[in-house]
C-alpha cells in the first residue's frame, strides 16, 4: 500500500443549523480523527457568504418576504429555476430571516450567513428584492419584485421573461472578428435584457451600460418563421397546445418543447428503436414521425407509463432483470416491448427476438431484455 | 449467494430512473436559452477549403452564428497536442485531413433552423488524393511512439528465428479486420454554457470529466477551476467518449460567440466521421510446435492506422506476449497514415482484435497437430508471465476452460470440420482464450455523514452503463456497515474528488479501492465520535451532532508491481450455418470468466453478456467501409453498418468463476466490462470453421466469404 | 431539412388539388420520405400529408383482395385473407423493416420508397437518380449492395423494397388516380429501369396518388412463398431475396412467378425462369435451370459479385419450398 492521504472534515450543516459546525481541515488521519471528537461541541456560525468569491460570474440576488428553503419550494419549480440559472451561467442568492442561501444551477443549496457584503449591498440597493451582479461585482439592476405563486415561481418567471427577450432581439454579427472574442457578450446581453423584461421603468445601478451587440451592416433581414402551426399534441393523457415549425419531428417536439426527453434520439432515421413510443396504442418509431401528423392521436411515451410511484410491469421486469446498461436505449426498449405484447402474437423467445429487433442496444443486454419481456408477460 | 467472491444481485440503484425514462443524459440537460450548434462536416478526405460561402445560411430565419475557418475565433490552445489527448480540429485553418472534419459550425434558436442553414453551407475543396486502406501504404510502416500506460511496440524474447525454424509443426497466417465504430446508442452531446468571460460549464457525454476540463481550460486559456464538466449520465461510450473531440469546443465557441448556452448533438452519420473507431488491421502470426503440442514459437505482428495529425496505436498483440507459455515470442506494430480521424481505443482495444487472430492462429494449430483446441490451450497453459518474469497475481484460467467446457459439453465435440448438420444448417463449435490486463489507477473519493445518518459518497467518475452508481454503493455501504439504501454515490462532476478516466475496466479497481478506503476511514471516524461499533443507529445519532467528512487519495496497490495483474476466461460458441447462403447464426455460447472478486453478480453478468454480444458483432458483421477513391465512409448509419439485434442474439451463458486476488488491489476486483469481448470473435471463426471447412481469416464472415 | 408548407386535406379530390403544386409530395407514412428529407436527399416544397384520407380499407372484391393504399404494412401482414390467400406477401411484409417501420409504413409508401444506395443517400456523392448528370459513385464504389439486373451506365442502385417483390409475384395491379383520372397498372411495370434516366423511378405522373392495389385470385397465390437472405438475423436489407409461386397440376407446373429483390433495379420479374418452369415437373434440377435463367443477364460489379450465385440459391431454396422438393 502506497501513503493514501485523508482528510477528515467537519463540514458545515447543509440544512438550518441550530449549531453550524465548524469547517475545518486536517492532514492526517490520526489528526482529523482527533479533531472529530470535538464534533459535537464545535458550534461556530455558518459560513459566511462571499459575494467577491462568487465573482466571475452574474449573480441574482433575491430577498424572500417569507421563509424559504430550496426544500421546502415545489421541486418542479426549482428544478425550473436551476434550469433557467444554467441557461444564464447564474448563481442565485435568495436571503430568507437572515440566512442566504447559495444556488448553483448543479450544486446542492447551501444556507450561508449574510454578512457585511450583503449590508452593503442594501446600502446601495435600497429594499430591492431582485438585484443583478455582474461578473466584475457591479450591480446592474434591482427591482421590487411582486410574487404572485410565491418566490420561486416568481423568479423562474423573471429569468424567462429575461431570456425570451434576450432571444428575441438576439442579433449578433454574423462575422466574429478576433476583437469580439473575448467580450463579455452573454454578460451584457444578459443585464441589458434582464433589465428590461423585469424592470422596464426601474433602472438603476452602475457602472458601464449594458452594451448591445451590434447588427452587421447588410446583414439579412430577420424574416417571419415559415408557416409554423398550431398543433396540438396529446401525449400521456394531457393535450400539449404548440406552435411548430412543421418539419418538426414528434421525437423533437417531446424532447425540446415538452421536456419529455425519456424518449431518446439514437439515429433519426428509424434505424436504433430509441425513440419508440405508442401512438394510438402502436409502436412507432417518433424521429420518422412529424409533429403535425400525429395530431388527434393518443401518444403514449415513457413517462406515461407509470402509475405514480408504481412502475408499469414492464419497467419492473427491466429492472428486475437488468435488462439495461446504459440506459440510454431503454425506454425505446420498453415502449417497444410494451407495443410488443399488446400486439400479442410474439410468445416465444425467438419470436419476442424477432419482433424487438428494431431496437438496437449496443450495451447488448438482449438476454436479459427478452427475459424482462417475459416476465411481464407472465405478470400480465 | 453466499460467496463473498461473487457479489449479491442488486438491481442497479440507477435503474428506477432510467426505466421511468428519468435519466438526463448530456443533451437533456435543462437549459434556459438554449441555442442549437450542428457542425458541417468536409466532404473530401484530405485537402483544403478554398471559399466557403456562409450567405444562404446566414438567411436562414433564426440562425445566431455560422463559423468557418474564416471568421471562428484562433484559439492558440487548439494546435497544442497533449499527452493523452486527441488533436482537435477548431475551424483555425483550411486545411482538411479527413472525412467529416468540422469546416463550419452553424448556431441558431431552433435545431431545424441549424440543421437548415448547415445544408446551405457551400465550402468549396480543393482536394487531393486520399488513402482509405493500409495495404496500399503498407510500405509506409512505421514504428509507433510508446504513449500510455502499455510498454513498447515491440518485444522478444528468446529466439523466435531458431525455434521456429525447429518446430514440428508451423502454422503462419495473416488475419485482417475492418474499422469498427463504436456507435454507442447516445450520440455524442455537449450543452456549453459561459458563465462569464473566463468561466465555462460543459454537461458533456463523456467518460472523463476531468480529461474534458483540462482539455477545455488549456484550448481556452483559462484555468481548469474555471471549467465545470458535469454528466451525471452517458448512453454507452465504449472508448469513443474517452476522449474529448473537435464538437466540445465548437460547442463553447459557438457558446462564446453568441452569448447563448449552445446544445450540439452529433448526428448518427457524424458518428463515424469524427470520434474515433477501431484501426483496420493486418495482423500476421506465426507459431510453431513439438508434435506434442508444446509451442516453441511465437510470433505476432501488426499493422495499424492512424490519421495524417495524430497518432494512436492498437496494441494488439500485447496479450501474445504472456498468453502461452512459450520460450521465444517476438511482437511488432507497426503504424501507416491513413487520410481518416484518428482512430482509438474501443472496447477491449488490442485484445479483441489480438485475440481474434492469435486464437485463430491456436485453432489452425490444433488442426495441424490433430489435438483438440482446449487441450493445445491446457497444454501451454502459463503459470507465470513470462514476459514480464512474474506471477500473476491471481489466475484460475484453468478453472474457466473447465467449467466452461463442462457447461458447453465441449468433450461431445466432433474432431473434424463438417462432421455435424442439422436440416440444412452445418454446426460447428469453437473456442478461444480470453484475458483482459487489471489496471489500477490513482483516484480520489470523498464520504460525507449526513444529518441524517445517511451518508453520501463521491467520486467525479462516470456509470457508462458499467454499473458504478451501483457497485460504488455496494462497496461503500459494505464498508460502513450500512443498508445500501442508506448510502448515496454521486459521479460525473469535477467538482468532486479527482478520477481517472472511465475505461479500461480500471473503474471498479481504482475507484471502487478508494470508495472502500474513504468509507472505512468514515465509520473509524463514526467509531471514534461514537466511542461505540458503528451500527445504523450509531451513524444516525452521530450525525445529529453535525456531519463528518472524509476524503482519501487511492494509489496504486505498491504489492502490484510485483505481479501480473490480468483477468481470464474461455469463451465456447456454435454456430449454424446455412450452406446455401453463407449466413451464420450464433446459436449457442458458454463464457466462463475469473476476473477476482465480482461486486455484483447481476450487473456483472450484463457487462460480460455485453462484451459477448459484442463479440457476434465483431466476428459477423460489423465493417466500416471507407469509398476506395475518395477515402470517405460509405457505411455510416445503423442500417449500412451493423450491429447485432436481438435476432442475432441467442440466450448467452456466463459463468462466474471465484477468483481470489489478494495482491491486485484493495478489494480484489479486476474488471469486467471488456473482457467478454475477447476470444469471442476467435471462437464465433473457429466454429464457422468447424462447421464448414472453411477458414474466414477476413472479418466480418458475411455470407459471401462462405458461398 | 429544407422548409415546405404542410398542409392536411381530409378528402381526394382536396389531396390531388395540392399534389398539382410545384415540389408536392404525398407523405403517409413518413418512413422513407422523413428519411430522406433529413438526409437533404428530399426537397418537398409542399408535403400533403395524406393520412387523414379513407385509404386504409381491406376488402375482398370480385377482382380480388383490394387493399388501400394507406393500409400499414403490419395490418396487411396480419389480415387473416393475405395470410391464407397470399403467404408470400404476408411473409415478404413481416421480413422487412422493423415493427415499428411497419406500424407507421404504408403500402403506397412502400412501393414508392426510395434506394439505399448510401451514395444516393449522401447528397456530397455523384448520384445520376438524386442530381442527372453528376455521375455515379457507386459504380466503382463500394457496391455489395447494389443491383446486378436491370442496371445501366448510369445506376446500379438497388430497389430494397420486400413488400413490392411479392406483390410483383402475385401479379397484383396499383391503382392510381391523378389530374388525368384514374388508371391501373401492372405492380411489374410500376417501377422502370433507369437507362440514362435512373432519376425517374416509376410510370407514375407529377400529382398522381396510388389510391389502392388489388390482388387477384390466381392460382398460384396461395402456393406462394418469400425467401429474404441478408447480414442480419432480422432488420436488414435483402442481400438478394425472391417471391415465388406454383401452381402444380398433375405433377407438372401450370403457371410460375418468379421476382427477385436486393439484385434488381426494380422489383425484378423474371419472365426467363417463369418460362423455363411452366409445362415441366418440379425438381430441384429444374429450378435450378429456371435459377441460371434469371439471373443469366446479371451484370456484376465489384463487390456484388456474389449476388449472382446467391440469388439463383435464394431463388431454388424457394421454389423447393413451394414445389415440395427437398
Amino acid at each position: 500500500m502506497g501513503h493514501p492521504s485523508t482528510r477528515v472534515v467537519q463540514v458545515a450543516r447543509r440544512e438550518r443549523a441550530d449549531c453550524a459546525a465548524i469547517d475545518r481541515t486536517s492532514s492526517g488521519h490520526r489528526e482529523a480523527e482527533a479533531r472529530a471528537q470535538h464534533v459535537h461541541r464545535a458550534c461556530d456560525p455558518m459560513q459566511t457568504l462571499s459575494l467577491r468569491a462568487l465573482r466571475g460570474r452574474p449573480i441574482v440576488v433575491a430577498r424572500a418576504e417569507h421563509d424559504w428553503a430550496p426544500s421546502a419550494e415545489e421541486p418542479a419549480d426549482v428544478e425550473a429555476l436551476r434550469a433557467e440559472l444554467r441557461g444564464l451561467g447564474a448563481a442565485l442568492v435568495v436571503r430568507s430571516m437572515g440566512v442566504a442561501w447559495l444556488l448553483g444551477a448543479d450544486d446542492v443549496a447551501e444556507p450561508r450567513a449574510e454578512g457585511t457584503e450583503l449590508s452593503e449591498l442594501d446600502a446601495e440597493t435600497g429594499s430591492a428584492a431582485l438585484v443583478l451582479l455582474d461578473p466584475a461585482g457591479s450591480v446592474r439592476f434591482s427591482r421590487t419584485l411582486a410574487p404572485r405563486r410565491g418566490l420561486t415561481a416568481a423568479l423562474v418567471d423573471s429569468l424567462r421573461a429575461a431570456r425570451s427577450a434576450l432571444s428575441a432581439r438576439q442579433q449578433l454579427p454574423r462575422t466574429i472578428s478576433r476583437r469580439d472574442w473575448l467580450m463579455t457578450a452573454i454578460v451584457a446581453s444578459f443585464a441589458a435584457v434582464f433589465l428590461e423584461a423585469c424592470a422596464p421603468r426601474a433602472r438603476s445601478g452602475r457602472g458601464p451600460a449594458p452594451t448591445s451587440p451590434t447588427a452587421p451592416g447588410g446583414a439579412a433581414q430577420m424574416q417571419q418563421p415559415a408557416n409554423e402551426l398550431d398543433v396540438v399534441l396529446h401525449v400521456n393523457g394531457r393535450d400539449h397546445a404548440l406552435r411548430l415549425d412543421p418539419r418538426v419531428s414528434l421525437l423533437d417536439a417531446l424532447r425540446e418543447r415538452l421536456a419529455l426527453t425519456g424518449t431518446k434520439k439514437g439515429c433519426d432515421h428509424g434505424q436504433c428503436g430509441a425513440c419508440t413510443v405508442l401512438v394510438d396504442g402502436r409502436r412507432v418509431n417518433a424521429c420518422l414521425v412529424l409533429a403535425p401528423m400525429v395530431q388527434g392521436a393518443k401518444v403514449t411515451t415513457i413517462e406515461g407509463l407509470a402509475h405514480g410511484d408504481t412502475l408499469h410491469p414492464m419497467q419492473a421486469a427491466f429492472l428486475a432483470e437488468d435488462g439495461l446498461q446504459c440506459g440510454y436505449c431503454t425506454p425505446g426498449q420498453i415502449m417497444s416491448a410494451v407495443g410488443l405484447l399488446a400486439e400479442g402474437r410474439a410468445e416465444s423467445d425467438d419470436e419476442v427476438r424477432e419482433m424487438m429487433s428494431g431496437n438496437v442496444c449496443r450495451c447488448g443486454a438482449y438476454p436479459n431484455i427478452v427475459r424482462a419481456i417475459q416476465r411481464a408477460r407472465k405478470a400480465g | 449467494m453466499n460467496d463473498r467472491r461473487i457479489g449479491p444481485p442488486l438491481d442497479r440503484v440507477d435503474g428506477r430512473a432510467k426505466v421511468l425514462g428519468q435519466a438526463t443524459y448530456s443533451a437533456e440537460v435543462p437549459a434556459g436559452s438554449v441555442a442549437y450548434g450542428v457542425i458541417v462536416g468536409a466532404t473530401i478526405s484530405r485537402g483544403r477549403v478554398t471559399a466557403i460561402d456562409a450567405s444562404e445560411a446566414n438567411a436562414v430565419p433564426g440562425v445566431l452564428a455560422v463559423l468557418t475557418h474564416e471568421n471562428a475565433p484562433r484559439l492558440p490552445g487548439a494546435a497544442e497536442k497533449k499527452e493523452n489527448a486527441r488533436v482537435v480540429q477548431l475551424l483555425q485553418d483550411a486545411s482538411v485531413a479527413y472525412d467529416g472534419q468540422p469546416v463550419a459550425l452553424v448556431v441558431a434558436d431552433s435545431l431545424e433552423a441549424a440543421q437548415h442553414a448547415a445544408a446551405l453551407v457551400r465550402p468549396t475543396f480543393e482536394e487531393e488524393h486520399a488513402e482509405s486502406r493500409i495495404e496500399p501504404v503498407a510500405g509506409t510502416a512505421f514504428v509507433p511512439k510508446p504513449s500510455g500506460p502499455r510498454p513498447s511496440s515491440d518485444s522478444h524474447r528468446g529466439d523466435f528465428d531458431r525455434a521456429y525454424e525447429a518446430a514440428d509443426v508451423r502454422v503462419a497466417q495473416r488475419y485482417t479486420m475492418p474499422i469498427e465504430n463504436h456507435n454507442p446508442m447516445e450520440p455524442h452531446a455537449t450543452l456549453a454554457v459561459w458563465q462569464g468571460p473566463d468561466r465555462l460549464a460543459l454537461y458533456d457525454a463523456t467518460q472523463w470529466v476531468f480529461g474534458v476540463q483540462q482539455r477545455a481550460a488549456q484550448i481556452f486559456g483559462i484555468p481548469p477551476d474555471n471549467v465545470r464538466v458535469v454528466t451525471k449520465f452517458v448512453g454507452g461510450a465504449f472508448g469513443c467518449k474517452g476522449s474529448a473531440w473537435s464538437h466540445v469546443f465548437l460547442a463553447a465557441m459557438g457558446a462564446k460567440v453568441t452569448g447563448r448556452p449552445v446544445k450540439l448533438v452529433l448526428t448518427r452519420q457524424q458518428m463515424f466521421q469524427s470520434v474515433g473507431y477501431r484501426p483496420q488491421l493486418v495482423q500476421e502470426i506465426a507459431l510453431g510446435a513439438r508434435h506434442d503440442g508444446t509451442l516453441v514459437a511465437v510470433k505476432h505482428d501488426v499493422l495499424s492506422q492512424t490519421s495524417r495529425f495524430d497518432e494512436f496505436m492498437e496494441p494488439a498483440a500485447y496479450a501474445t506476449r504472456m498468453l502461452y507459455a512459450c520460450d521465444n515470442v517476438r511482437t511488432s506494430h507497426r503504424l501507416v497514415r491513413i487520410d481518416a480521424s484518428t482512430p482509438t481505443f474501443m472496447r477491449a482495444p488490442g485484445e479483441s482484435s489480438g485475440s481474434y487472430a492469435l486464437e485463430s492462429a491456436m485453432d489452425e494449430l490444433s488442426y495441424a497437430l490433430g489435438v483438440d483446441p482446449l487441450a493445445l490451450r491446457i497444454k501451454n497453459y502459463a503459470e507465470r508471465d513470462l514476459e514480464e518474469d512474474k506471477p500473476y497475481s491471481s489466475k484460475t484460467l484453468r478453472t474457466c476452460y473447465e467449467q466452461g467446457a463442462t457447461r458447453f459439453g465441449w468433450t461431445k465435440r466432433k474432431r473434424t470440420p463438417r462432421a455435424t448438420r442439422e436440416g440444412r444448417m452445418l454446426v460447428g463449435w469453437g473456442m478461444a482464450t480470453a484475458t483482459y490486463p487489471a489496471h489500477q489507477n490513482p483516484a480520489s473519493a470523498l464520504a460525507r455523514l449526513q444529518p441524517d445518518g445517511t451518508v453520501l459518497v463521491q467520486s467525479g467518475t462516470m456509470d457508462i452503463g458499467t454499473g458504478t452508481y451501483t457497485v460504488m454503493t455496494q462497496l461503500a455501504a459494505e464498508a460502513l456497515g450500512l443498508p445500501v439504501e442508506r448510502v448515496r454515490f454521486e459521479l460525473g462532476d469535477t467538482t468532486q474528488p479527482h478520477a481517472p478516466i472511465e475505461a479500461g475496466s480500471g473503474t471498479v479497481s481504482s475507484v471502487g479501492s478508494a470508495v472502500t478506503t474513504v468509507a472505512t476511514k468514515l465509520r473509524d471516524a463514526v467509531r471514534t465520535a461514537a466511542s461505540a461499533e458503528p451500527t445504523p443507529d450509531v451513524y444516525t445519532s452521530v450525525a445529529r451532532r453535525g456531519p463528518i467528512e472524509v476524503r482519501h487519495d487511492e494509489k496504486e496497490k505498491d504489492d502490484r508491481k510485483r505481479f501480473s495483474c490480468h483477468s481470464f476466461g474461455a469463451q465456447f460458441a456454435e454456430v449454424r450455418v446455412d450452406e446455401d447462403f453463407g449466413t451464420v447464426r450464433v446459436t449457442r455460447v458458454v463464457g466462463a470468466f475469473a476476473a477476482g472478486r465480482i461486486l455484483n453478480a447481476k450487473t456483472a453478468r450484463s457487462q460480460l453478456l455485453g462484451g459477448m454480444v459484442w463479440g457476434i458483432g465483431m466476428a459477423l458483421l460489423e465493417n466500416t467501409v471507407r469509398d476506395e477513391h475518395s477515402a470517405r465512409v460509405v457505411t455510416k448509419d445503423l442500417a449500412d453498418y451493423h450491429v447485432p439485434v436481438h435476432a442475432d442474439v441467442p440466450d448467452l451463458e456466463v459463468i462466474m468463476v471465484p477468483d481470489d486476488d489478494p495482491h491486485v488491489n484493495a478489494i480484489g476486483a479486476k474488471g469486467i466490462g471488456e473482457i467478454g469481448l475477447v476470444g469471442m470473435g476467435a471462437a464465433i471463426a473457429n466454429a464457422v470453421y468447424h462447421a464448414t471447412g472453411k477458414r474466414v481469416r477476413d472479418l466480418p464472415i458475411t455470407p459471401e466469404k462462405l458461398l | 431539412m429544407r422548409p415546405f408548407t404542410y398542409v392536411r386535406p381530409t378528402d381526394e379530390a382536396s389531396a390531388l388539388s395540392f399534389a398539382v403544386q410545384p415540389g408536392a409530395r404525398f407523405v403517409a407514412g413518413g418512413t422513407n420520405l422523413v428519411d430522406n428529407m433529413r438526409l437533404d436527399v428530399e426537397r418537398p416544397r409542399v408535403l400533403v400529408d395524406i393520412g387523414s384520407l379513407p385509404l386504409t380499407g381491406i376488402e375482398d372484391r370480385a377482382d380480388g383482395l383490394t387493399v388501400g393504399a394507406l393500409v400499414r404494412n403490419s395490418d396487411l401482414a396480419e389480415h387473416p385473407l393475405v395470410t391464407s390467400r397470399f403467404p408470400a406477401l404476408a411473409q415478404a411484409l413481416l421480413a422487412g423493416a422493423s415493427p415499428q417501420l411497419r406500424n407507421a409504413a404504408t403500402v403506397g409508401g412502400n412501393l414508392l420508397q426510395r434506394t439505399r444506395c448510401p451514395y444516393f443517400r449522401d447528397p456530397a456523392s455523384a448520384c445520376n437518380k438524386r442530381v442527372p448528370g453528376s455521375g455515379c459513385a457507386a459504380m466503382d464504389g463500394f457496391n455489395r449492395s447494389h443491383a446486378v439486373l436491370g442496371t445501366s451506365s448510369s445506376c446500379i442502385a438497388a430497389h430494397p423494397s420486400d413488400m413490392d417483390v411479392a406483390l410483383v409475384a402475385l401479379d397484383a395491379t396499383v391503382h392510381i388516380r391523378g389530374p388525368q383520372g384514374a388508371r391501373a397498372i401492372p405492380a411489374a411495370d410500376l417501377h422502370v429501369v433507369p437507362g440514362d434516366r435512373p432519376d425517374v423511378e416509376t410510370v407514375m405522373r407529377a400529382g398522381e396518388l396510388i389510391t389502392h392495389v388489388v390482388l387477384p385470385d390466381t392460382p398460384f397465390a396461395a402456393h406462394s412463398t418469400y425467401l429474404k437472405v441478408r447480414d442480419r438475423a432480422s432488420f436488414a436489407f435483402a442481400l438478394a431475396s425472391a417471391a415465388v409461386a406454383l401452381d402444380v397440376q398433375g405433377g407438372v407446373i401450370r403457371s410460375a412467378r418468379i421476382a427477385l429483390g436486393g439484385v434488381g433495379t426494380k422489383p425484378w420479374r423474371s419472365h426467363e425462369a417463369e418460362g423455363a418452369l411452366v409445362g415441366k415437373a418440379p425438381s430441384r434440377a429444374l429450378f435450378a435451370t429456371a435459377a441460371r435463367a434469371a439471373l443469366q443477364d446479371a451484370r456484376p460489379r465489384k463487390y456484388n459479385a456474389f449476388k449472382v450465385e446467391l440469388a439463383q440459391r435464394t431463388i431454388v431454396r424457394a421454389l423447393s419450398t413451394v414445389g415440395g422438393v427437398t
